[in-house]
C-alpha cells in the first residue's frame, strides 16, 4: 500500500523548538503537531527555522515531547486501557512544581489531551479535602486571619453539613 | 455639581467639552466621591444605560477618545468590556486581566454599590493601560437605577505582555489589590486592601486564576469549591467568581441544565453562586401561591399539563358529562401578570383524558394515549409553540403500543418520548416500555426488551435523571390477584447494552410496608420531579386511607445506599397534588395546578414549589 507522501515528508521532517536556556529540541513533526500553537505557526513559517518557546524549561519540555511522542504512536495501534495505564505511570513520579508548570507549558502550547489529564489529577486531589490538608498539599500558606477564617467557615456552613440536607425543620403546614 | 434635573452632562468644563450622546440626557444626582475625580488629572468618562439589555454605552467624553484611541461613534451601544481586549479584533479578553476586579464590578453593578479599582485595559492598538476605574450607579427620582457612570483615570502599565514570562502574578508596579472579604449575600461589604505578597515557593502560584478556575475548579463539585474558600485570600476569591460557578454548574449538571437556569438567572439577575448553593442544599425552597388571570373554560378535570421554557402547556381533559376535550391553553409564567391563553390550533387531537403531555426540545410538547371518544388511543401528536400557527401534527407510524391511559412518559435527551405501563381498554394492566426517536423522519415505535419486569401498573411516573437513566415510581401495580399502591423504584440505564430494570428501593411487595420512618408512603397519581444532578423530588398523588399526603420527599439513586428522606419546605403546601396536573417550569419552580377534584375549577389559584430563591439581589 502506497504511503502518503504527505505522511512520508512528516515523518522525515523534523522541528526546531528552541527553550529557554537556548537548547534545541528536535522533534517529529507529527509530535509538534500534537500542539495546536505549534500547528498554528508552522502552518504561518513552515518547518525550515526554529520556533522560539522561551518560557518553558528543557525538563518540561522533555515531558512534553515524552508524552506526546507517545500518544501519536499510541493513536491507532495501543488500546485505550493500555494508554490509560501509560497515562498514570506518566503522572506518577510528577511532583509539585513540575505538574503546574506542565499545566502552564499545555496552556501556552495548547496541548488539550495532557492538560486535561494534569488538570484532573490535580483535581483529584483536591476532592474531598479540607482546607488545611488543601494548603498540605500544595505548600499554600494560610493568609487568612483567625476572625476571617471564623467568617468564611460561617459563610460555607452549608459545605461541611451532612449531605446538606437543611438542618432547620420548618413545621408543614395543611393549607385552609 | 450641577443637579438640576434635564440639563446637559453635568461634568466640569475643563475635563470635557464634547458630547456623544445616543439618548436623552439622563437627570442625575452625582454625590460627593466622585469629585475627587474630577480634580484630578483628566479623565475618561463613560455612562452606560443600567436597563438595557448588557448594558451599552450611551456616552463617553473627549478624553476617553483621546486616551484609548476609540472613537465614540465606534463604542456607543456596545459593552465596556472590550477594552479588555487586546487590539480592536481580539475575541476574548486578555488572560491577565484580573477575573476578580470584573466580578466584583459585576457584584457591585446588580447591588447598586460604587465600585472603586484598577483594572488592565487595552487601547485600540493594543497597548496596555492601567485603569482606576470609579462606578457609581446613578437613580431616577423613584430610587431605580437608570444609569451608571464610570470615571476612569489611567497610568501606563509597566509589564510584560509576553505569555506567561516568569511569575504571572506580577502586577505593574504600586498596583493595590483591592481584596473584598465580604459575605456575597450580606449588604456590606468589606474592603480589604493588601499588597501582594505571596509565596514564591509555592507553585500554585504561577498559574493564573483563569486556568486555575477553568481546567482546576470547575472539575469540583459545590461542596468542593465552597470548601476551598477557607484555604487563603486568593481561593475564597476566587470561590465567588461567577464564571467558576456557571463552569461547575455546566460540568455537573449538564448542559441543558445549564441553560435553562442560565435563562431564569439573566432574566432574575440571580447569582450563580447562590444558585448552585440553594440547587445542592434546597435550602430555600418554599411553597408560594400564584394568582393568574384568565381561566381554562370549559373547565375540565384529568387534563395534563407541560413545561415548554417559561410556560405551562394544558391540553385535554374530561369536561362536562364526562366528554374528552382537546382545547390547548398556555399560561406564560414570565409575564407580569400570567394568564390562561386559549391557542387556536390547527388540526387539534381527538380529545382525550387520563393521557400524558411532555416537552420536547425547542418549544415542542407531544401528547399521547389517553382515553377519547371512543376508547383508548394509542396515537401520538407534536406541537411547536413557536410556529406562528401552531398546528399539532400526527406521528405517523406503523406500528403502535397498545392503547392506554394512566400511562407514564417522560422524555429523554429533549427528544425520544419513553412510555411505560398504563391501563388498556379490557382494564389489564401493561408493564411494557416504548420509546420513540422524534428526531428521525419516521419516527417508529421500539419495545424496550428486559429480561424481567417490574408488576404491571398505572399511575406511576417516569422521571428521567442526567442523560440515559429513567426512574420508575410508585403507581398502583399488580399484586397476584390485587392492585395495591406501590412504593417501589426503580432504575433503566439506556446506554447499557443490556437494558434491565434495577430495584433501588422500597418494598418488594407493592403495598407493603418500609421500615424506614422516612419513606413515602406508597401512592399513585402523585408528582415527580427530576432535580439536577439525579435527585428526584416526590410529593401528592393518592395514598391508602384517603389521609392527605402533606410532605415532600426526596431521593438521591447515586448514593451506595438510596434512601428517601423528608425535605422540609417552608410555606403552605397543596392539600392535594397530582402527577399529571403539575410540572417543572425553568428547572426552578414546581408548578401544581388545580386544588383537590371538587374544588378551584377555573384553575387561577396555582400552587408553586420554588426551589431555590427567585427574588434575585434581595
Amino acid at each position: 500500500m502506497a504511503e502518503d507522501p504527505t505522511a512520508a515528508m512528516a515523518k522525515e521532517c523534523k522541528v526546531r523548538l528552541k527553550i529557554s536556556d537556548d537548547t534545541i529540541f528536535e522533534v517529529e513533526y507529527a509530535v509538534a503537531m500534537q500542539s495546536q500553537m505549534l500547528k498554528n505557526a508552522l502552518s504561518d513559517t513552515g518547518t525550515d527555522g526554529t520556533v522560539p518557546l522561551h518560557n518553558i524549561s528543557s525538563e518540561i519540555m522533555a515531558k512534553v515531547v515524552e508524552y506526546c511522542a507517545y500518544h501519536v504512536n499510541a493513536a491507532n495501534t495501543i488500546s485505550e486501557k493500555d494508554v490509560k495505564i501509560w497515562d498514570q505511570e506518566f503522572l506518577k513520579d510528577l511532583d509539585q512544581a513540575t505538574l503546574f508548570n506542565l499545566i502552564m507549558a499545555t496552556q501556552y502550547m495548547v496541548i488539550h489531551n495532557l492538560q486535561d489529564l494534569i488538570c484532573q489529577t490535580v483535581a483529584d486531589r483536591i476532592k474531598d479535602k479540607s482546607a488545611e490538608e488543601v494548603r498540605e498539599i500544595f505548600n499554600i500558606q494560610n493568609d487568612l486571619t483567625p476572625e476571617e477564617e471564623e467568617e468564611i467557615r460561617h459563610e460555607n456552613q452549608w459545605a461541611f453539613e451532612e449531605e446538606g440536607w437543611p438542618e432547620i425543620q420548618e413545621e408543614v403546614r395543611l393549607e385552609g | 455639581m450641577d443637579e438640576s434635573p434635564k440639563k446637559e452632562l453635568a461634568v466640569r468644563r475643563n475635563t470635557s467639552s464634547h458630547l456623544h450622546r445616543k439618548e436623552e440626557t439622563p437627570s442625575w444626582h452625582l454625590g460627593a466621591p466622585v469629585d475627587i475625580f474630577f480634580r484630578s488629572s483628566p479623565c475618561r468618562i463613560v455612562v452606560v444605560n443600567a436597563q438595557e439589555l448588557d448594558h451599552p454605552i450611551i456616552y463617553v467624553n473627549l478624553i476617553f477618545e483621546q486616551v484609548t484611541g476609540y472613537r465614540a461613534d465606534e463604542v456607543l451601544g456596545r459593552n465596556c468590556r472590550f477594552l479588555q481586549y487586546q487590539g480592536s479584533f481580539a475575541k476574548t479578553r486578555y488572560p491577565l486581566v484580573d477575573i476578580r476586579i470584573l466580578t466584583e464590578i459585576c457584584r457591585c453593578l446588580s447591588e447598586g454599590f460604587d465600585f472603586e479599582g484598577e483594572r488592565l485595559n487595552f487601547r485600540k492598538g493594543g497597548s496596555p493601560l492601567m485603569n482606576r476605574l470609579y462606578i457609581k450607579p446613578i437613580c431616577n427620582d423613584e430610587g431605580i437605577i437608570t444609569h451608571f457612570l464610570g470615571v476612569q483615570s489611567f497610568k501606563e502599565a509597566n509589564f510584560d505582555l509576553s505569555p506567561l514570562r516568569g511569575l504571572v502574578w506580577k502586577k505593574s508596579s504600586g498596583a493595590i489589590h483591592t481584596h473584598i472579604l465580604g459575605d456575597m449575600y450580606s449588604q456590606k461589604p468589606l474592603f480589604v486592601h493588601r499588597d501582594c505578597s505571596f509565596k514564591k515557593c509555592c507553585p500554585l502560584y504561577k498559574v493564573s486564576d483563569e486556568v486555575l478556575v477553568v481546567n482546576i475548579l470547575a472539575r469540583l463539585t459545590p461542596r468542593d469549591v465552597t470548601s476551598l474558600g477557607s484555604v487563603c485570600h486568593r481561593f475564597y476569591n476566587l470561590t465567588k467568581d461567577e464564571s467558576l460557578w456557571k463552569l461547575v454548574c455546566q460540568n455537573i449538571w449538564g448542559q441543558e441544565t445549564f441553560s435553562i437556569l442560565e435563562s431564569v438567572a439573566r432574566r432574575r439577575r440571580l447569582w450563580w453562586g447562590k444558585i448552585v448553593r440553594e440547587l445542592t442544599t434546597l435550602e430555600a425552597a418554599a411553597w408560594r401561591k400564584l394568582t393568574v388571570g384568565g381561566s381554562v373554560e370549559p373547565s375540565c378535570i384529568n387534563f395534563s399539563v407541560c413545561a415548554v421554557g417559561s410556560k405551562v402547556v394544558l391540553f385535554g381533559g374530561e369536561g362536562v358529562n364526562m366528554q374528552p376535550v382537546n382545547d390547548t391553553f398556555v399560561l406564560d409564567l414570565n409575564e407580569d401578570c400570567p394568564e390562561w391563553t386559549h391557542i387556536n390550533v390547527n388540526s387539534a387531537p381527538p380529545g382525550r383524558w387520563g393521557h400524558t403531555l411532555s416537552g420536547l426540545s425547542d418549544s415542542r410538547l407531544v401528547v399521547f394515549g389517553g382515553c377519547g371518544r371512543n376508547g383508548l388511543l394509542n396515537d401520538a401528536f407534536v406541537l411547536d409553540l413557536d410556529e406562528p400557527q401552531p398546528t399539532w401534527r400526527e406521528v405517523s407510524c406503523s406500528t403502535r403500543p397498545l392503547p392506554r391511559s394512566w400511562h407514564s412518559s417522560c422524555i429523554l435527551d429533549g427528544t425520544k418520548l419513553i412510555v411505560s405501563g398504563g391501563c388498556t381498554d379490557s382494564g389489564a394492566l401493561l408493564s411494557d416500555t416504548f420509546l420513540l426517536d422524534l428526531t428521525m423522519e419516521k419516527p417508529v415505535w421500539k419495545e424496550i426488551n428486559v429480561s424481567w419486569r417490574p408488576p404491571s401498573r398505572l399511575g406511576h411516573t417516569l422521571s428521567v435523571l442526567g442523560n440515559h437513566k429513567i426512574l420508575m415510581y410508585g403507581g398502583l401495580a399488580t399484586s397476584g390477584p390485587l392492585r395495591l399502591r406501590s412504593s417501589d423504584v426503580y432504575i433503566m440505564d439506556l446506554s447499557e447494552e443490556e437494558t434491565r430494570w434495577k430495584y433501588v428501593t422500597g418494598s418488594m411487595l407493592p403495598g407493603g410496608v418500609s421500615t424506614c420512618n422516612s419513606a413515602p408512603p406508597p401512592r399513585l397519581d402523585h408528582a415527580a420531579v427530576s432535580l439536577p444532578g439525579g435527585r428526584v423530588v416526590v410529593f401528592g398523588g393518592s395514598i391508602a386511607g384517603s389521609r392527605l399526603e402533606t410532605k415532600v420527599y426526596i431521593l438521591d439513586p447515586m448514593e451506595e445506599k438510596p434512601t428517601w428522606r423528608i425535605l422540609y419546605v417552608q410555606g403552605r403546601q397543596p392539600k392535594y397534588a397530582s402527577g399529571h396536573s403539575t410540572c417543572l417550569v425553568g428547572g426552578t419552580r414546581v408548578v401544581v395546578l388545580g386544588g383537590h377534584h371538587t374544588e378551584d375549577w377555573m384553575l387561577t389559584e396555582l400552587h408553586e414549589l420554588c426551589l431555590i430563591n427567585l427574588k434575585g439581589t434581595d
